[in-house]
């Protein structure tokens, strides 16, 4: 099977029938629905971008499995340029879309499970990583997008799921069957879903004694009976129903959530990658969020990017582009972006080989880059806000410009430099908006906090690698604790004349 | 028996204590055996592999059998893990030692 082209995977997308509400009704042809289709196109891109001899060091690799040409979005990292090369092709598709593309979960859910799969397999005598992998290449050879699935609602915090007064929140087995198992619950925050043409199932904490039931991966089709989705709002979002284009900021991309519900979805086996492996769990989350904690220094990156070039624009624009502090803010926010780069490509270079023969990013290097995430992207946009000015929020809309009597007015106001149409300047104030606190800001400012794990998380995970006693150790020796003190050596300092 | 270290940036473990701790002329340690000593995660020694290319013994990660069983093994120590599988600082030489003489 070759790779899709964009129009065969829209199409192919049309063609699952997906059980989609929105609004509180049901949408049948998402795939034209003006909220939904931006996210699509961005998915799309990834399709696009593949097909193009430009981008094909990035966004193709060779699978291990079949030696063929592949959507790296379905590879399996044999190197550490592979996974640098993840990065990079991430960045590259943040700037041709200005948007989180949602590709990456999937691919990130199957680097993850690879490797525990195959651990699984050598300590319980299972047979999960040949069912595992023979699922990965109907993935590649369909050319096919997989929502790597983990979030759980949760429910109560503080209890874990076996005690949990309502268990559906947590997905978990209600029934093992000789054929297979019937799973129920939800998943929340799911990035992409409704443009997926598979779903990986993963749980979403390390399981205790007692969580069995809940310490399950499966893959299923998107469309299999039982599986619906709610998609959720974003910032703005209506904007995108009015029929003009510039109020939207970024009219083409744009990002998407859902929280999918599974209500008794049955199974088979042989699409089940975990099922009561409570002691491996742990190992499955902290490897899909080191993994998705690596995808940021590149996605984000590449929004950040065309958010840096907003903002130089709109100084142009505004004829404040060779004001000192105006090339400093630049200077600063290209700072932090390719700080945010390097974090990405470190805990690539830094990877390691596992056992089971995948390649693995550095796990405290990882956590450290999406810790920087979970900053960063907040002042860029704040400098870029700084320098856009207050306009970005008080601008007139699309119909004012629009109108016979109101547009001259907004025109002869809104005028920047003179060689600069005031079309462009709104464009321009308004994908700043549209980053910043519209609808693309759900992507680069909320889902840097939050995605791949809210920040606590990657602080723990520092915390358990930091190498804290080596650290003191260090310090130690230099300044050389422990060693005997001689007080009759110690004499007053001679002044020393001139 | 032939020990490659690390450069030791990152010390999670005492790599001098665990390559010390190793057999010294033991009949049943295969002669040519080598063992990557890396102070963490990022098996440094092993070119970044938790198990090394081309070691004979089987089981020796995914790719391992094929590389015959006439070699001598080859086996990494990464931080807290023995060919991948994680083990406690104080039985890290033990466990090397056993591995050695499978």
């Amino acid at each position: 099977m070759a790779l899709k082209t964009p129009e065969e995977f829209v199409q192919s997308l049309a063609d699952l029938h997906l059980q989609i509400y929105l609004f509180g009704e049901k949408v049948d042809d998402y795939v034209n629905h003006p909220l939904i289709r931006p996210s699509i196109n961005c998915m799309a891109m990834t399709y696009e971008l593949a097909a193009m001899p430009e981008y094909e060091d990035l966004m193709l690799a060779t699978s291990h499995l079949t030696g063929e040409k592949i959507n790296r979005f379905t590879h399996i990292h044999q190197s550490a340029e592979d996974l640098a090369k993840k990065v990079k092709m991430q960045r590259l598709l943040g700037q041709k879309t200005g948007s989180c593309f949602q590709r990456c979960v999937g691919m990130d859910a199957v680097n993850a499970l690879y490797s525990v799969t195959w651990e699984t397999d050598q300590a319980r005598g299972t047979d999960y990583h040949e069912r595992f992998k023979k699922y990965l290449r109907y993935l590649q050879e369909e050319d096919l997008v997989a929502d790597g699935a983990m979030t759980d609602p949760k429910g109560d915090r503080s209890l874990p799921p076996h005690q949990q007064p309502d268990p559906d929140v947590y997905v978990h087995i209600v029934e093992k069957r000789d054929d297979g198992i019937v799973v129920r619950g939800a998943k929340a925050h799911q990035t992409g879903a409704c443009n997926s043409h598979e779903i990986i199932v993963m749980p979403t904490i390390a399981m205790r004694e007692g969580d069995e039931d809940f310490a399950v991966s499966f893959s299923c089709p998107a469309n299999a009976e039982g599986v619906s989705y709610i998609y959720g709002r974003q910032s703005c979002d209506t904007r995108k129903l009015e029929e003009t284009d510039l109020d939207v900021g970024n009219m083409r991309f744009g990002g998407q959530e859902a929280l999918m519900v599974f209500d008794d979805v049955f199974v088979p086996w042989e699409h089940v990658y975990m099922c009561g492996e409570i002691e491996f769990s742990g190992a499955l989350v902290e490897r899909f969020a080191g993994f998705h904690r690596q995808s940021y220094g590149g996605c984000k990156v590449g929004v950040g990017d065309v958010l840096i070039g907003a903002a130089a624009l709109a100084a142009e624009y505004n004829g404040v582009a060779r004001a000192s502090h105006i090339k400093d803010k630049i200077i600063e926010m290209t700072h932090l972006n390719e700080t945010l780069f390097s974090c990405g490509l470190a805990c690539s270079y830094e990877g390691v080989k596992m056992p089971a023969g995948n390649w693995q990013i550095d796990m405290l290097l990882a956590n450290v880059c999406k810790q920087n995430i979970t900053r960063f992207p907040y002042e860029i946009a704040r400098l870029a806000e700084d320098i856009a000015g207050g306009l970005m929020v008080t601008m007139p809309s699309a119909q004012d410009l629009a109108d016979e009597k109101i547009g001259p007015i907004v025109e002869k106001f809104l005028v920047g430099t003179c060689d600069t149409p005031v079309i462009d300047r709104m464009r321009v104030l308004r994908l700043i908006e549209n980053l910043t606190l519209g609808a693309g800001a759900v992507g680069y400012r909320t889902e840097s906090l939050h995605g791949a794990g809210s920040p606590q998380a990657q602080r723990i995970m520092i915390a358990r690698q930091s190498n804290l006693n080596h650290k003191k150790e260090l310090a130690k020796a230099i300044a050389e604790v422990g060693k005997p003190w001689e007080k009759s050596r110690v004499k007053k300092p001679t002044a020393v004349a001139g | 028996m032939k020990v490659v270290y690390c450069g030791g940036c990152n010390p999670h473990i005492d790599r001098e204590a665990v390559a010390a701790d190793l057999p010294q002329d033991d009949p049943d340690v295969p002669r040519g055996a080598t063992v990557h000593v890396s102070g963490c995660l990022r098996a440094c020694a092993s070119d970044h592999q938790l198990v090394a290319e081309g070691d004979g013994r089987a089981g020796a990660g995914a790719e391992g059998a094929s590389a015959g069983p006439e070699r001598p093994p080859v086996i990494v120590v990464a931080g807290e893990l023995v060919d991948g599988v994680p083990t406690p600082s104080s039985e890290l030489a033990a466990a090397v030692t056993r591995k050695l003489k499978e």
